[in-house]
């Protein structure tokens, strides 16, 4: 990490720059690396509109992340250290769905490049063709589906994604410019000849995987040995095909689970999965496979089937054998079986789930290359087939992944598109500036705990009889909270180490004992927890901020003061931290004659140059609302707090101003009534001078 | 040895137990009285009569003056002179002039600090501190002083005076051995006779005489009158280095106002009695009474 | 380092008086690490006094500024507000800083925010204490290290006076007697013998008695006249 200078802030324009100079492991390890730490500060705040803006610029399909993502970013989430990791895709999920399609920011630029051909409306597509539309071309999506969403939209079911969430995003989307045509499947109703020839500069093959693999044993071609994804499509098109009461699903993924959870609600009365794998061996994530164990769906493990066992034209169990390894010593997948060992599952309907694989139905008519294992020829680092115009991404390239992935992957090749076309070498950039490292323990420890706010789960017994999504939202309160707990990982301070001084001033006043003073300060941000009180206290004013600066509040400050009209004004920093998301809003409707009021995620950054340029700026007094005695997220903010009011008082009764004019009051976390009466209490003081 | 300067060091010499007393001068020109009561009841009785030098730092009237009025009167006086208020130049200046006004006993003090006094914003010098003036002293003696010529050499004084140097010690102290290596270098630097601060405690000031025996000058031990049981708490307070024990206290409280000035005396003469065998006369401080010193001096005899 | 404390602000406000357009200069040196004239100080007493003249019914124009130390010429440069557009300055650094704009700047009234009180090591957070007095002949060989000069209120150099109470000095019953800590401390040294020896008077010329005190480093000085172009 170099080093930062006042002269290198000023070229990077806005301190808030100085989060790209290292970034949060969340952000890090998403695949399209959203600012997570961003839309989190923000909807901590209960800015939800700016939140999904953040959320979206990255991330197209937020609404759908927000109910199916593995959440890298929380796999890596640095809270986990002191207690758990932050609820994200909650917070994602309550963010995106409480704002709709409509409550995003549409980014209309004018296309006015060329036309683009996306084959296939999934994720990666539909990420590839919003991304061209913002760099001025005209992307048109062709689905062979009636509905845009690929796999999302024909095959997660809809008690994990309801089809209006997916709507959202594919209208947000869509209102970028992206035209959608679906029911047309190139290969068959259209070539990608004929793509060319009605004027395509360009095509991005964005097909996924839309067959299912099946096994060539015995019984395997019974009308009730269903593909998983035909089994899957059926049910989300409404014409859920009809089980019998007994169904073994083979394979361990999270597909399998799905579809193992469908079978359930579609009424059969016995469900299991039979995978190779042992319970830790298995693919799908932990918590599917608990949920569906919950739903009562059971598990035949270290089983592969030989043969689906057919008596009077039905199917009556299936034939497996013992498994007596799954992947050799490096790891690769290579089972071996044990035929002595071979039993028999009872069932009447089978679930084929053990993969899926590319359907190449696009490639008729088409010279476009495939290499020895049929599968398209394709160069990673461009992007591009063997028609360098011709594209690919998304998981007909990639390794089977989330939608997320999906998605980085169309955003990856629609920037080789845009440079294709712009005629220039494909270079893509995949640098990313460096991971913040892991919080000491001693560091942890130091920071106080806040359990994860759970989101509320049916009762598995009451899900498992609807398809109704198995959770609930969380509250506007919840979000907030649980945004809250983020510790705004790299978003602390940073030494100008051309101002620092030296004194140790930063050393003395972090609670956290972070700052290393040699010949200048050092904070070391990947223990520093970002409360900002070195950067108050600074006496060189050395210390900036990463992320939120309460000198962007004194900027509303002043312009809200002067827009207030005559009358008394009083301003109102109000430590936010326990405030429930109703009270950060409710200034506007709720507000106090005459009182502005400042939220602000902890008192800890308010600094006496704030307070007193409030007073400037026409303030008659100023109340500051602290919480209690811990009730703050740092520790010492209350002391320091008391001392710079302290500070403000005693310069004002310096020019003959009465210090009464400045209110220390504690009760932050004591609700918005108690808060107001304090306020006015503060205020008929304040009135007094 | 040479011949003695004063009748102070005469007396000091011959033996006997030796008497001083002192007075201040006033805050202002009016001096007649101070001289009067000095005359009336200390001449005779004291060997020699301190003259303070603008004492705890509250401006009055110079010690030379005193001095040289008392030496009219035909009272032999003891120059005081602190360090805090004048360098080295004016120092040695205000020697030579007291020598040839007469004056022959001098003791060197450093001077309680200026900020204790009614000029709290005043400079404080201590050019010289109290070991240095002493020094200064024996170079004046010796018919140079501080300076330098032009060559190098020290500046020949047309004239040189003598004097009977005395300095003062703190024998009650709380730590006393700092105060003790103080002493053996003002003696080392030309102190002849030591002037005590106040005293209370007799065992303690034995203990103090045993310890500067080796350095064979003689002590006069300092008693202060006590006025009252409020002025010994006062003192116990307030000035550094001394203890008024408790019995002292009692025996002011119990008095009734008529006796407290004979118990007072009482006390005195108890204080010496006790003491007068290990040390080599006393300096009485009465701070105003001095019409008490012959009653004292008799009864530090009985 | 040195310790510098902000004027009284009646001081600063009269000095001011006759000014429309102030700049409050701070320094990132020595009074920046006691927190009394960096850059956030520089930034609230402006503020300061542009609220004093409001409240006083007059219009005050303050900006502030701060750069590295105000006792180098080259620091100047990276000033970001031109003196010359100002009324005056009001300088937060120590009296060497004032000054010595003062020469850089001869046309602009250079006005002193502080008053400059002493040599000082930090003792805690947010205090510090006078720890050397620049007398130009220095003592802590044989004293122990504690100087006689700061330590005694009275700067004597051969002992303690019978000024000391309890330990205390005189002045002020909450500082220790200096020489009595000299003198514990030679005590556990086993170094009596440098209380013992008699010290001569104090040549006054290496103090304040000499004039302008100056170092010339001979190695590395420059001519004067070509230093100032």
């Amino acid at each position: 990490m170099d080093e930062l200078t006042s002269g290198e802030l000023k070229r990077l324009g806005d301190s808030r720059m100085l989060m790209q100079r290292e970034w949060s492991p969340c952000r890090y390890h998403c695949p399209v690396h959203a600012d997570v730490r961003s839309y989190i500060e923000l909807a901590a705040r209960g800015r939800w509109r700016e939140a999904i803006d953040v959320i979206r610029e990255r991330l197209p399909f937020a609404s759908v992340c927000g109910r199916v993502c593995h959440h890298p970013c929380e796999a890596n989430c640095r809270r986990a250290g002191v207690d758990e990791a932050v609820a994200i895709r909650e917070v994602k999920r309550f963010v995106s769905e409480q704002q709709g399609a409509s409550g995003a920011t549409v980014r209309r630029v004018v296309q006015d490049k060329a036309p683009v051909a996306i084959v296939g409306a999934g994720p990666a597509g539909m990420a590839a063709a919003l991304d061209l539309a913002l760099l001025g071309y005209r992307p048109t999506v062709f689905e062979k589906f009636a509905v845009a969403g690929g796999i999302p939209a024909t095959a997660i079911p809809p008690y994990r994604l309801p089809r209006d969430v997916l709507q959202q995003d594919i209208d947000w989307i869509c209102a970028h410019g992206v035209t959608v045509v679906t029911g047309v499947e190139i290969g068959k109703d259209k070539t990608l000849a004929d793509l060319k020839s009605e004027g395509f500069a360009a095509i991005v093959i964005a097909t996924g995987l839309a067959l299912s693999r099946t096994l060539p044993i015995p019984g395997a071609n019974h009308e009730r040995v269903y593909p998983v994804l035909d089994f899957l499509t059926a049910v989300c098109s409404d014409r859920a095909p009809r089980i019998g009461s007994d169904v073994v699903v083979i394979g361990g993924g999270n597909v399998a689970m799905d579809a193992a959870r469908t079978a359930v609600r579609l009424g059969a009365t016995r469900v299991r999965a039979m995978c190779l794998e042992a319970e830790d061996e298995m693919p799908a994530w932990d918590w599917e496979r608990s949920e569906a164990a919950e739903e009562g769906v059971g598990f035949i493990h270290r089983r592969g089937p030989t043969d689906i066992v057919i008596r009077d034209g039905r199917i009556v169990a299936v034939a497996a054998r013992k498994v007596t390894r799954v992947f050799d010593a490096d790891h690769r997948f290579d089972p071996r079986y044990d035929d002595a060992d071979v039993v028999s599952v009872e069932c009447d309907t089978v679930i084929m789930a053990i993969g899926q694989t590319a359907d190449m139905g696009f490639l008729a008519g088409s010279p476009l290359a495939k290499d020895t294992r049929g599968r398209l020829t394709y160069d990673s680092a461009t992007h591009q087939t063997s028609d360098p115009s011709i594209f690919a991404c998304g998981e007909i390239v990639t390794a089977p992944g989330s939608v997320v992935e999906a998605c980085a992957s169309g955003q990856r090749a629609a920037k080789g598109v845009d440079l294709f076309l712009s005629g220039k070498p494909i270079r893509l950039a995949d640098a990313l500036p460096p991971v913040i490292g892991e919080m000491a323990p001693d560091t942890a420890a130091k920071v106080s705990k806040s359990p994860r706010n759970a989101v509320l789960q049916r009762a598995a017994d009451e899900r498992r009889r609807d398809s109704l999504p198995i959770d609930a939202n969380f509250t506007a309160d919840a979000a907030m909270h649980e945004a809250q707990r983020c510790m705004g990982c790299g978003g602390g301070a940073e030494v100008l180490i051309d101002k620092c001084a030296a004194c140790l001033t930063c050393l003395r006043v972090c609670p956290f004992d972070i700052p290393v003073v040699t010949d200048v300060a050092r904070i070391e941000s990947s223990l520093c927890q970002a409360c900002g009180m070195c950067i108050v206290e600074c006496p060189a004013n050395a210390i900036v901020s990463r992320s939120w600066d309460t000198r962007e509040e004194i900027g509303n400050t002043a312009a809200r003061l002067a827009g207030a009209g005559a009358g008394p004004k009083v301003v109102a920093y109000i430590n936010g931290y326990h405030a429930p998301a109703a009270a950060w809003g409710a200034s506007a409707e709720d507000a106090l004659p005459g009182v502005l009021e400042v939220w602000l995620p902890s008192v800890s950054r308010l600094g006496v140059a704030e307070m007193l340029r409030a007073i400037e700026n026409g303030a008659d007094g100023i109340v500051v609302v602290a919480g209690y005695l811990g009730g703050d997220r740092y520790p010492t903010v209350r002391e320091r707090m008391a001392r710079r009011v302290e500070q403000l008082r005693a310069m004002l009764g310096e020019i003959g101003m009465n210090p009464e004019r400045i209110q220390l009051v504690h009760c932050a976390d004591e609700g918005r009534d108690a808060m107001r009466r304090a306020i006015v209490e503060a205020t008929g003081k304040i009135a007094a001078c | 040895m040479s011949e003695p300067v004063s009748k102070l060091e005469s007396a000091l010499r011959a033996g006997t137990f030796v008497f001083t007393g002192e007075i201040g001068p006033p805050k202002g020109t009016h001096i007649e009285p101070v001289i009067h009561e000095a005359v009336a009841s200390l001449k005779g009785r004291c060997a020699a009569v301190n003259v303070t030098d603008i004492q705890t730092a509250v401006m009055r009237a110079s010690s030379v003056a005193g001095c040289k009025l008392l030496l009219d009167a035909g009272v032999e006086p003891v120059l005081q002179m602190v360090c805090r208020d004048r360098n080295r130049l004016a120092l040695q200046s205000d020697l030579l002039g007291a020598h040839i006004l007469g004056i022959r006993n001098v003791l060197a003090l450093t001077g309680d600090h200026t900020t204790l006094g009614d000029h709290p914003q005043s400079m404080p010098v201590y050019d010289l501190d109290s070991v240095g003036l002493l020094e200064a002293i024996v170079r004046l003696e010796s018919g140079t002083d501080m300076g330098r010529d032009m060559k190098g050499n020290p500046n020949q004084l047309d004239g040189s005076p003598r004097f009977f140097k005395g300095c003062c010690v703190t024998p009650c102290a709380e730590v006393v051995d700092p105060q003790i290596i103080k002493l053996e270098k003002k003696v080392a630097a030309g102190a002849q006779f030591v002037q005590t601060q106040a005293v209370y405690d007799p065992a303690a000031f034995e203990a103090f005489m045993r310890n500067v025996e080796s350095l064979k000058v003689p002590v006069l031990v300092g008693i202060v009158m006590l006025k009252s049981a409020a002025m010994a708490k006062y003192m116990n307070r307030s000035v550094p280095g001394v203890v008024v024990p408790e019995w002292i206290i009692t025996r002011l409280t119990e008095a009734s106002k008529e006796d407290r000035q004979k118990v007072s005396i009482e006390i005195c003469g108890q204080l010496i009695r006790q003491m007068k065998s290990c040390c080599q006369g006393a300096h009485l401080m009465t701070l105003g009474w001095d019409h008490c010193v012959p009653e004292i001096i008799a009864a530090a005899e009985a | 380092m040195i310790v510098a404390e902000r004027k009284p602000m009646d001081e600063i406000v009269a000095m001011l008086a006759p000014h429309r357009k102030v700049l409050v200069l701070g320094c990132g040196g020595c009074v920046t690490v006691c927190l009394t004239g960096g850059e956030k100080q520089a930034e609230l007493l402006a503020g300061q006094l542009r609220l004093a003249a409001r409240q006083a019914g007059r219009t005050l124009e303050a900006a502030f500024d701060c750069i590295t130390r105000q006792c180098e010429r080259e620091f100047f440069d990276n000033l970001t507000e031109d003196p010359r557009t100002y009324d005056a300055v009001l300088s937060i650094a120590c009296g060497a800083g004032v000054q010595y704009m003062s020469e850089l700047y001869p046309e602009v009234p250079i006005l002193p925010g502080m008053n400059t009180t002493f040599l000082a090591s930090n003792v805690a957070g947010g205090v510090w204490e006078e720890y050397c007095r620049g007398c130009g002949d220095c003592v802590l060989a044989w004293t122990g290290g504690i100087c006689p000069i700061t330590q005694c209120s009275k700067s004597l150099i051969n002992g303690t006076c019978g000024g000391t109470n309890n330990g205390k000095c005189e002045v002020n019953p909450e500082m220790e007697c200096g020489w009595l800590r000299i003198y514990e401390r030679l005590k556990a040294l086993g170094q009596l013998d440098n209380y013992r020896t008699l010290r001569a008077a104090r040549d006054h010329r290496k103090d304040r008695g000499g004039g302008v005190r100056r170092l010339v480093l001979k190695d590395m000085a420059e001519s004067q006249e070509s230093g100032n172009e």
